[in-house]
């Protein structure tokens, strides 16, 4: 596999002309397409950030609100006495405390089990993934298998449903077939079973795309709310998106009765419900610029072999 | 069960299974969750030809045949729901699905690399967050006190209900999903751009062509292979038009213009008295279809002289 530099030019002209380094109207225009769009992207989360800091008052006064001119920390206050919120985080955490350590071992022993050449049946095995990536049975099934399986209501339906991406099992397996095959047959002379050589050679042979893969599923277990709405109706055991949820659409109805008195209403719902936005996407907030470079790695390892 | 078939034939298979019976230790645990958790609820959709017994479960349930078929297609509201599916995601591949491109052209474009990173770091930052969160940020935004008609306020407009209004329902599904995702899918084309063979560039220069021409006839027919693939894809989620999305973002108001396939087999399966017989046949309808259509869709591609889907995975399996 070919390294993948993101960061440099994609094209590169060694036929430079003078004419080409001018800055050119195009360019100008260009710059100011692509920082609008950008703009576009970042003035909501700007919007929603000043919300959560103003009061009633101030919201309802000023039409464009980017910076909150009378700070406060009353919103988030009521979010917390709210109590919603820590039992979301407090599921979502749960989740992938055990959720991730699963992933990781299902996606990278089968990984690297499919990576090792012409074993029998390897076709069948990578076709046996391939097709649940083209064809799924989807939620009802699901629901009735966990009925079965007695684990509605439980973190474990939400834990064993999303065990392998069959899409990132491949990048991960791609991954591995790069590792130069000499190595592990050297291992294997003095001894190594499979799974030693795994834990040995390959995984930290494999970091960056371990780590990849472990944000990659860090993520949806964050963002998960679908399956954990159809499969624990439980109050205590609701996951974080599945109680900002709650949150957003009780403060919408209260906002609907409240249009009438306004000025008597102490608690600001829209700031309280941007309040639990912002506090649910926080950790993402914080993580993403210092790993989007993975990300992006992550995809296009993907993409190409895709 | 493939050892005993095999036994009879071809012994040196059986010496090799043995080989690499560590092998299949490694891929056992991945094997088995697959089979539970892809495999049965793949084989739980034969609801669709069975009357769901409770006490009988997926297995156990009778067969009946093809009746609950005519039970759907008898649904008036399955049926329409199946249309606006088709026509939402129509608009989805002509609307939407340029824009990735065409920003993928365009920051090609850019040679401040500084920059380029830090709108590549912006435009892929939504796509990590759930339509839940997203879908609040925006709604936000858009409401009838939000940001945006602030601005149009300002500017002398009259304030639009951009959320409660069917008209504008569906431009506001494929705006909302750029916002969403448009700069996570442009890092692929990005990516494509970067596999272009740079001596074509150099070439080109020589012969004096200018940035468009050279955008329009060398990095847009090298990014072609792509494009197909990512339409191919598309096609072959006709069905799906995006659950979370409308979910979401949709409300009392545009409830009826956005109930899709998805939310039709939600709304019947988890939001009434639920016969899960018949919300199985919609999915099994759902799931062939979008299936026939990314097989069709690779199909015709191929015919035009594409490469399509197929020969990549037939590589992958391969190696």
């Amino acid at each position: 596999m070919a390294e993948i530099r993101f960061e440099a030019q994609p094209v590169q002209r060694p036929g430079k002309s003078k004419l080409n380094n001018r800055i050119e109207m195009l360019d100008v225009i260009l710059v100011v397409l692509l920082t609008g769009f950008a703009v576009a992207i970042i003035l909501p989360f700007l919007n929603v950030i000043a919300v959560t800091f103003v009061t009633q008052q101030e919201y309802m006064k000023s039409t464009i609100l980017l910076f909150p001119h009378s700070f406060t920390l009353e919103n988030y206050k009521s979010l917390f006495e709210d109590g919603r919120i820590w039992t979301g985080y407090r599921t979502t955490l749960l989740l992938l405390v055990l959720g991730l350590p699963l992933n990781m071992f299902l996606t990278t022993s089968m990984a690297y089990g499919l990576s090792r050449p012409n074993f029998p049946f390897k076709k069948f095995f990578i076709y046996f993934v391939v097709i649940t990536m083209l064809f799924s049975g989807g939620i009802i099934p699901m629901y009735l298998l966990m009925k079965e399986l007695s684990l509605i209501n439980t973190i474990w339906s939400i834990v064993l449903c999303y065990g392998i991406n069959s899409f990132y099992l491949i990048i991960m397996m791609n991954n591995f077939t790069t590792i130069p095959i000499s190595l592990m047959e050297s291992a294997k002379l003095d001894g190594a079973g499979e799974w030693r050589i795994l834990a040995k050679i390959i995984l930290p042979l494999s970091m960056p795309i371990i780590a990849t893969m472990t944000l990659f599923y860090a993520v949806d277990r964050w963002n998960e709310w679908f399956n954990a709405m159809i499969f624990i109706r439980k109050g205590d055991l609701t996951v974080l998106q599945l109680a900002l949820r709650s949150i957003v659409i009780d403060s919408q109805i209260s906002q609907q009765m409240n249009v009438s008195n306004v000025q008597t209403d102490k608690q600001f719902s829209e700031g309280m419900k941007m309040s639990a936005v912002i506090v649910s996407m926080l950790p993402i907030m914080c993580v993403f610029p210092l790993l989007q470079k993975h990300f992006v790695k992550g995809m296009l390892v993907g993409a190409i072999k895709a | 069960m493939e050892n005993t078939l095999l036994k009879k034939n071809n012994s040196s298979l059986i010496s090799r299974v043995l080989k690499s019976k560590e092998i299949y230790f490694l891929i056992l645990p991945g094997v088995i969750w697959y089979v539970i958790f892809a495999y049965v609820p793949m084989y739980g959709l034969s609801l669709a030809f069975k009357t769901y017994k409770a006490n009988l479960g997926i297995f156990g349930s009778p067969w009946v045949g093809f009746e609950n078929f005519t039970y759907v297609f008898r649904d008036p509201a399955f049926l329409e729901s199946v249309w606006r599916t088709l026509w939402i995601n129509l608009g989805r591949i002509l609307f939407q699905f340029p824009f990735p491109i065409l920003l993928a052209l365009l920051l090609n474009e850019i040679r401040m690399n500084r920059y380029k990173k830090a709108i590549q770091t912006v435009y892929t930052f939504p796509h990590f967050l759930s339509w839940i969160i997203v879908s609040s940020v925006l709604i936000n935004s858009l409401d009838m006190q939000g940001f945006v008609n602030g601005v149009i306020q300002l500017l002398g407009g009259d304030p639009v209900n951009f959320l409660g209004n069917t008209q504008i329902f569906r431009p506001l599904l494929y705006i909302t999903d750029n916002w969403k995702s448009a700069g996570w899918t442009m890092i692929i084309y990005l990516a494509a751009i970067t596999g272009i063979d740079t001596e074509q560039y150099e070439s080109a220069q020589l012969d004096g062509a200018t940035r468009f021409q050279i955008m329009r006839y060398i990095t847009l027919p090298g990014i072609q292979s792509t494009i197909v693939v990512m339409l191919i894809l598309t096609v072959g989620n006709l069905m799906n038009a995006g659950f979370d999305q409308i979910f979401n973002i949709s409300n009392a108001a545009t409830a009826k213009a956005g109930e899709i396939l998805d939310i039709y087999i939600y709304r019947i399966t988890f939001q009434s008295a639920a016969d899960f017989s018949f919300s199985s046949t919609v999915s099994l309808f759902r799931s062939v279809i979008n299936f026939a259509l990314l097989l069709f869709a690779d199909r015709v591609c191929k015919w035009m002289g594409a490469e399509g889907l197929f020969p990549s995975m037939k590589k992958k399996a391969r190696s």
